[in-house]
């Protein structure tokens, strides 16, 4: 055949290792530069010739850290606790997310009521909407309506024991962001969770009801492992999403729930060293690569996984 | 086992009525087998008493008690559906023993019952595959084998070999019949294939637009179909239907058309004297024509061969009769060329009369 002939040709070697340097080379730079010194970063000799050191990573994470680095004399960046946040934030609203799209998609397509048409519109017509115009509604409502009165007998005890301002609301809490995310994302979530419902066929659910099955356990049971490969596909969706989110984290975290975007655009002038930044950068990149990778495997097996009937 | 009792049964689907007040009993251990073409209600029927599809109107009783309000899964009744509907996550022993998993019988009880149900249909070496790396007829055994698990008093199939390959088709009739003889079970088999109908059933209900139009065992049906639907529906090659006019003629009673006079047996004149209009349809089955160029014309169709399909030892001839048209076997050993004229003899026993306007038997 033609195209293994052509496959065969060096030039087609040359185009594939040109492709490989330039998707991984500056993952592998900043790699390498994350685990060297400055003076080694700066000195532009050796590329890949130096001394490892996690002095860098060290610097990074100094405020998690169970002892203290020799190299530092206090602790400037509080990376760390950014970087708790956002994988806590990124996470639980993702797993919401995909909790309450898969049961909506499934109520969308399988059951009839009234106004499911413009309902299911409606869904997509509030991606429509920029998250810009949600910022200061949702800053408003978060900070004054939703709010435990601080009279209120629980909230007087946190009040008394933490201090505070006496009342609690939902800006400047993880849920507040979460919840914020979660609406964000859900009717995305519901429109790809959809298509993937649509075709697992009916026979199946009837089977799983004729074989005992309750209305959750056909859910459950039947219907979520068919529908793997859109449910990852909507979790490394949601995923990103939260995790890159700067807008609205940054008006409604405060300094203990800010998440990794807001902290280094707040910082960004007291990272100190090149050292750091590629080395924040390398603990940025992870978690993504990681869930993605994870969450990609189960597409491909889903993939495989194979026909009602064939 | 169960006695199973439909009264009165209506589907509506909004202001469309698909099932108009079905009536039928089964009786205990009865293989019966709902037949008829595409949209007769008959796999709505089977819905209705699984409890997938609502019941409009009417009642479905088991053993007298009243179940159309139940779930299926308080109807104690396993399925088998056309496209199989395995799980395709799990594997053949999950997929066979999901009812009882779900019912949270003990592990070694469901064991042994996989097992057993594995090795009566055959799948013993398959258990751990998944349904993605069967064939069409493991497949098929796999959803039997389902069914056969739950160890319920009913057992539905709805048009279970309809996704085979013709002989594969066959070989899988063969095997459900003889699973039907060691299972004590009541069984409902809908199907549009009268062959299956025919060979699998201890009583054939045959539907069509809606109503049932007629029950017994399939010698029943055949021998003595109610009426041109049902004659025409059961037998291959169909019957043969000619238009004629009953003419009586002193003691004897002739049926008339516009190439033929036969004369009826006296079971036959005595039902066609007894009727009113003189407009009837003549039915005869291609296997009641026998190729006799001697036979008198009282008892003979004169057949002018048209075409000839070559299906083995016989042949089967499409042949028009004056302007009608009509299907008879032929041995192919018989030399007969295309235009001919050939001459059969009919079984005078073995005709079937019908109402020209309202196709009723007489």
């Amino acid at each position: 055949m033609s195209t293994s002939r052509d496959r065969q040709n060096p030039a087609w070697f040359a185009l594939i290792a040109l492709l490989i340097f330039i998707a991984v080379g500056p993952v592998v730079l900043l790699l390498a530069n994350s685990f060297k010194l400055d003076v080694d970063i700066t000195s532009g000799v050796g590329g890949l010739l130096f001394m490892p050191t996690i002095q860098n990573y060290e610097t990074a994470l100094c405020d998690v850290l169970w002892y203290k680095p020799d190299h530092l004399r206090f602790c400037q960046i509080r990376f760390g606790g950014a970087f708790v946040n956002s994988i806590i934030i990124a996470l639980v609203s993702t797993a919401l997310t995909l909790l309450f799209g898969c049961m909506a998609a499934y109520a969308l397509v399988r059951f009839r009521f009234m106004g499911r048409g413009s309902l299911s519109l409606s869904t997509l017509a509030v991606r429509m909407i920029p998250p810009a115009v949600l910022l200061v509604p949702v800053f408003g409502l978060w900070n004054n309506a939703f709010c435990l009165d601080k009279d209120y007998g629980l909230v007087a005890l946190i009040r008394d024991t933490f201090g505070g301002r006496g009342d609690v609301c939902l800006a400047g809490t993880h849920s507040g962001i979460i919840l914020i995310y979660v609406a964000m994302n859900l009717p995305f979530v519901i429109w790809i969770l959809k298509s993937f419902i649509v075709q697992v066929p009916r026979s199946l659910e009837e089977a799983a009801r004729v074989d005992g099955a309750g209305p959750f356990q056909t859910f459950f049971i039947v219907v979520l492992p068919l529908i793997k490969p859109g449910l990852a596909a909507a979790a490394i969706f949601t995923f990103r999403i939260a995790w890159n989110e700067y807008l609205l984290a940054s008006a409604l975290a405060d300094r203990d729930t800010m998440t990794v975007p807001i902290l280094i655009v707040n910082n960004a002038s007291e990272f100190d060293g090149l050292g750091t930044i590629f080395a924040t950068g390398m603990l940025l990149a992870i978690p993504p690569i990681i869930f993605t990778l994870f969450a990609s495997r189960q597409i491909i097996t889903g993939m495989t996984a194979g026909a009602v009937k064939g | 086992m169960p006695e199973i009792r439909l009264e009165r049964l209506v589907k509506r689907y909004g202001d469309v009525e698909v099932l108009h007040g079905i009536d039928l009993q089964l009786a205990d251990n009865e293989f019966t087998v709902l037949v008829g073409p595409s949209g007769c209600g008959k796999s709505t029927t089977l819905r209705m008493i699984a409890g997938l599809e609502d019941v409009s109107e009417g009642e479905i009783w088991v053993d007298g008690r009243p179940v159309s309000h139940l779930e299926p899964k308080d109807r104690d009744l396993a399925m088998v559906f056309q496209d199989y509907a395995l799980y395709p996550h799990m594997n053949v022993a999950q997929n066979i023993s999901f009812a009882l998993r779900l019912a949270r019988r003990s592990r070694a009880e469901i064991d042994a019952k996989v097992r057993e149900v594995a090795e009566m249909v055959g799948l013993t070496d398959f258990l751990h595959r998944k349904p993605g790396a069967l064939s069409g007829g493991q497949r098929q055994r796999v959803a039997t084998a389902r069914a056969l698990a739950k160890d319920s008093a009913i057992f539905l199939f709805d048009e279970p070999l309809s996704n085979l390959d013709a002989k594969l088709r066959g070989q899988m009739r063969a095997e459900l019949a003889l699973m039907s003889q060691s299972v004590q079970k009541n069984m409902i088999y809908v199907t549009h294939d009268q062959i299956e109908a025919m060979t699998l059933a201890d009583r054939i209900v045959v539907m069509h637009g809606g109503y049932i139009q007629q029950q017994g065992t399939p010698r029943d049906l055949f021998e003595r179909p109610v009426n041109k639907f049902v004659a025409g529906f059961l037998g291959m090659p169909p019957m043969n239907f000619l238009a004629g006019d009953i003419e009586v003629v002193g003691d004897d009673v002739f049926v008339a058309g516009a190439a033929f006079r036969i004369r009826l047996s006296d079971a036959r004149a005595a039902a066609a004297r007894k009727h009113s209009s003189r407009a009837v349809t003549l039915g005869i089955r291609p296997s009641d024509l026998k190729y006799d160029p001697d036979a008198e014309a009282g008892s003979a169709l004169k057949l002018n061969v048209e075409v000839s399909e070559y299906v083995g030892a016989q042949s089967v001839l499409l042949c028009r009769c004056g302007p009608e048209r009509a299907t008879v076997e032929l041995s192919s050993e018989t030399p007969m060329a295309l235009g001919a004229t050939l001459t059969f003899a009919v079984n005078p026993d073995r005709v079937h009369l019908f109402n020209r306007g309202t196709e009723v038997a007489l």
